[in-house]
């Protein structure tokens, strides 16, 4: 039964059929979707399973420990698939993002062998990687015993991989040849424009290329949308996650850094430069002139929640908090649209700065190989096709799944610019930041600093000036400098 | 005999309606926005004209949220079981543990005694975190981690400490020469503080266990770190609206009605103790 419909997906499995011509073809068997999905997810899993001992820690059990995402639930969702390929058990501890990055401190800090991985993002490994809470995965990787050999590591993004490799060195360059591999990407953000095409259309604007038309456009959609509709949301609490998105992405486009590093390893703040000041200024009166009221407050949550719900015209952060605006009961759903952005006008590219969803393995995990085959498979492309097509698990971090048609035309249909925003993006797409251990400290520090300059409480070049004086005695302080 | 003249009468009615709808506003507002959905509280600008739907209220109790990326599970009901489990618990241990110790530190005065008790009040000095992370290695060579007795044990940081405090005043402020004039008769030491002390000191004991209760209702911090995600409180399961996705205004509402209410109800139940146990020393000379 079935046996034409399996030598198919068969082809398609070896490359031999591309999806497309798989979906055809099953349709023309009159398979319904259930059946087709079903044989899929059974010719994959032996697939999978064809030329790698996937039974090798049958009868183990695992625990994870993760964050309330979507990219959670999609791997949930498909969890079974892992535990029939392999015959480990898995359990999980889900937990609220708000406290999520607590918890995974407190059991790693405790030296806590009750989970084996964890969901983390890449800057916190620089805390937890020197610490020698997690482990350095390249050991497994690296081992054609332990991976399977359709694995696909060239797959990933390479902005993205080396962007969770480091080598410990304060100051060391991400993803070097003596990095360590501490995280394995899973899902990832770019920094791009995410906009409300109704107003844009009412007030006759088009999409910003560059710094001095985002200000102006912004000013623009401030004073014509009206209904107390602001221009552009963008973060600005007290907190490193306020430079990390489209901030640090414009700026990175000018060239500019956070720290400079001399031959001789020393770091030293970089931010006032003439080109760093000429940044900040016209950022300081893009938030003054068309930012919230209360943009000194504005985190993730508040600039979506504005973009979702009308209140603002476009957004410069996440392009996956755009993406999430854009359905549910949010009432601008389906009236979103998304542009790559490139501040500089002399810059060929954007260079978004990024924030990766990854895996990480406990150096406290109870059975390192086995936590292994569970990364493996859950950073897989299998698994990635699974949670990009039927999932929210977007972005994904493999090459092949963002040239899956299937999953472009999805996106193409709902999300418009999104396909585009992402390819022009992605070459440029890395963590801009200079990985070191005081890394949330200096960036908290240089948002508060921002806000200040916001709230006119110091001119810009006094401001930076000062912000560096603060972070080079702090930097010495701790021996980095 | 002193009047109110009807100016003072209204002008005392104003400022009291005014008082009163300042302190009420957030509760209303919420109590209001827990039968909204999020595009109606998000509605710009606020309106407290709408629709009224229980369906934030049916998500909470089925556990299934609808949000911008699907339908997500939700352990709410569970998060408040584990809270009443976890407070009613702890209170009564306190309260078994806490209440005889509390008169044997205001009857009887022996060698280290207010030492002792001061060590006691000092588990409320400490910040929890610092002895958080010793703790959990303990519980794990322990096997205490993650069991429902273990952080029971823990909360008595909270409640022990509160409840010894609180009714070793109440003990000392009721005269002695009652519980002597019980003890002549013949009877004994338990049955005097059975009988005697026990019911005198019943309002204080009340208001002490409740104050005790609404400690550890609010903590959040021990149960994060010590057990896995099915055993954590309501305070902790209520951040699981505030997702990457968006913000689940209408469903954090009616999470915030249904967590306030057992404590709420107690309060109301417990009102005239507490109010009586709470100004019992105050009136006592």
């Amino acid at each position: 039964m079935y046996d034409k419909e399996k030598d198919l997906i068969g082809a398609f499995l070896r490359g031999e059929v591309d999806r497309r011509g798989l979906l055809k073809g099953l349709g023309a068997a009159g398979l319904t979707a259930g059946t087709a999905g079903t044989l899929f997810n059974m010719m994959s899993t032996q697939a999978l399973a064809a030329d790698f001992d996937w039974k090798a820690h049958s009868g183990k059990s695992l625990k994870l420990l993760l964050n309330k995402h979507p990219y959670a639930d999609a791997m949930i969702a498909n969890l079974q698939a892992f535990k029939d390929l392999t015959g480990i058990e898995v359990t999980y501890d889900v937990f609220p993002e708000d406290v999520y990055f607590d918890k995974v401190t407190a059991a790693l800090s405790s030296s806590s062998s009750e989970y084996d991985a964890f969901m983390t993002g890449a800057y916190m490994t620089w805390t937890y990687g020197p610490a020698g809470w997690i482990t350095d995965l390249n050991e497994w990787i690296k081992d054609p015993a332990k991976t399977n050999p359709q694995y696909g590591w060239d797959d990933f993004l390479p902005g993205v991989k080396a962007s969770c490799a480091w080598n410990g060195q304060p100051g060391g360059a991400l993803g070097s040849e003596d990095a360590k591999q501490w995280c394995i990407p899973w899902g990832y953000e770019q920094n791009n424009l995410s906009y409300n095409q109704e107003m844009f259309e009412k007030v006759g604007a088009s999409v910003p290329k560059n710094l001095d038309e985002l200000v102006a456009t912004a000013a623009k959609l401030n004073k014509d949308v009206g209904g107390g509709v602001y221009g552009i949301g963008v973060r600005g609490s007290r907190s490193w996650a306020t430079i990390h998105p489209g901030f640090l992405s414009g700026y990175a486009n000018f060239g500019q850094k956070d720290l400079n590093v001399s031959e001789d390893g020393k770091l030293s703040a970089a931010m006032n430069t003439a080109e760093s000041k000429a940044f900040h200024a016209k950022w300081v009166q893009m938030i003054q002139e068309s930012g919230p009221k209360d943009w000194s407050t504005y985190t993730w949550y508040q600039v979506g929640t504005d973009l979702g719900a009308g209140a603002s015209a476009m957004i410069y952060d996440a392009d996956i908090l755009g993406y999430f605006m854009n359905g549910g009961d949010n009432k601008m759903a389906g009236k979103l649209a998304y542009a790559p952005f490139a501040a500089n006008p002399e810059a060929k590219a954007p260079t978004p700065n990024i924030w990766i969803w990854s895996l990480a393995m406990s150096n406290f995990a109870k059975d390192k190989d086995a936590t292994w085959y569970f990364l493996q498979w859950a950073s897989g492309l299998e698994h990635a096709i699974f949670g990009a097509t039927k999932m929210d698990f977007v972005n994904p971090v493999r090459a092949s799944v963002w040239k899956d048609e299937i999953f472009r035309e999805r996106l193409n249909k709902s999300y418009p610019g999104y396909v585009e925003m992402h390819d022009v993006s992605a070459p440029g797409a890395k963590i801009h930041f200079t990985p070191q251990p005081l890394f949330f400290d200096l960036t908290t520090e240089w948002a508060a600093t921002l806000q200040k300059m916001v709230a006119k409480e110091v001119p810009v070049d006094e401001g930076l000036d000062r912000l560096v004086e603060s972070i080079d005695r702090q930097l010495a302080e701790a021996g980095l400098g | 005999m002193e009047t109110t003249s009807p100016v003072e009468r209204l002008l005392r009615g104003v400022a009291l309606t005014l008082v009163v709808v300042f302190f009420m506003f957030p509760i209303v507002w919420i109590f209001l926005m827990s039968f909204q959905t999020n595009e109606t509280i998000l509605r710009i600008p606020p309106s407290v004209v709408f629709t009224p739907t229980l369906e934030n209220y049916a998500a909470l109790i089925t556990g299934k949220l609808q949000t911008a990326s699907g339908t997500l599970d939700i352990a709410f009901m569970r998060n408040l079981g584990n809270s009443v489990l976890l407070s009613v618990a702890s209170v009564a241990l306190a309260l078994v543990l806490g209440v005889p110790a509390a008169y044997a530190f205001a009857r009887h005065k022996f060698r280290g005694s207010e030492d002792i008790a001061f060590t006691l009040l000092s588990f409320r000095f400490a910040p929890p975190l610092l002895v958080l992370l010793p703790l959990t290695q303990y519980f794990q060579w322990l096997g205490l981690s993650n069991t429902y007795f273990g952080l029971i044990w823990i909360y008595q940081l909270i409640c022990l400490p509160l409840i010894l405090w609180i009714v070793r005043g109440y003990f000392e402020d009721i005269s002695a020469d009652v519980e002597y004039a019980y003890r002549i008769a013949g009877h004994s030491w338990f049955s005097t503080f059975r009988k005697i002390a026990l019911p005198l000191a019943g309002p204080g004991i009340a208001a002490a266990g409740l104050l005790a209760f609404i400690f550890a209702w609010n903590n959040f911090v021990f149960a994060l770190v010590l057990a896995s995600a099915d055993k954590q409180p309501v305070t902790v399961g209520a951040l699981a609206f505030v997702t990457a996705s968006g913000i689940q205004y209408g469903q954090i509402a009616a999470a915030i009605v249904l967590s306030i209410t057992p404590t709420l109800a107690l309060a109301l139940y417990a009102q005239r103790y507490l109010v009586e146990g709470l100004s019992l020393g105050a009136v006592k000379g």
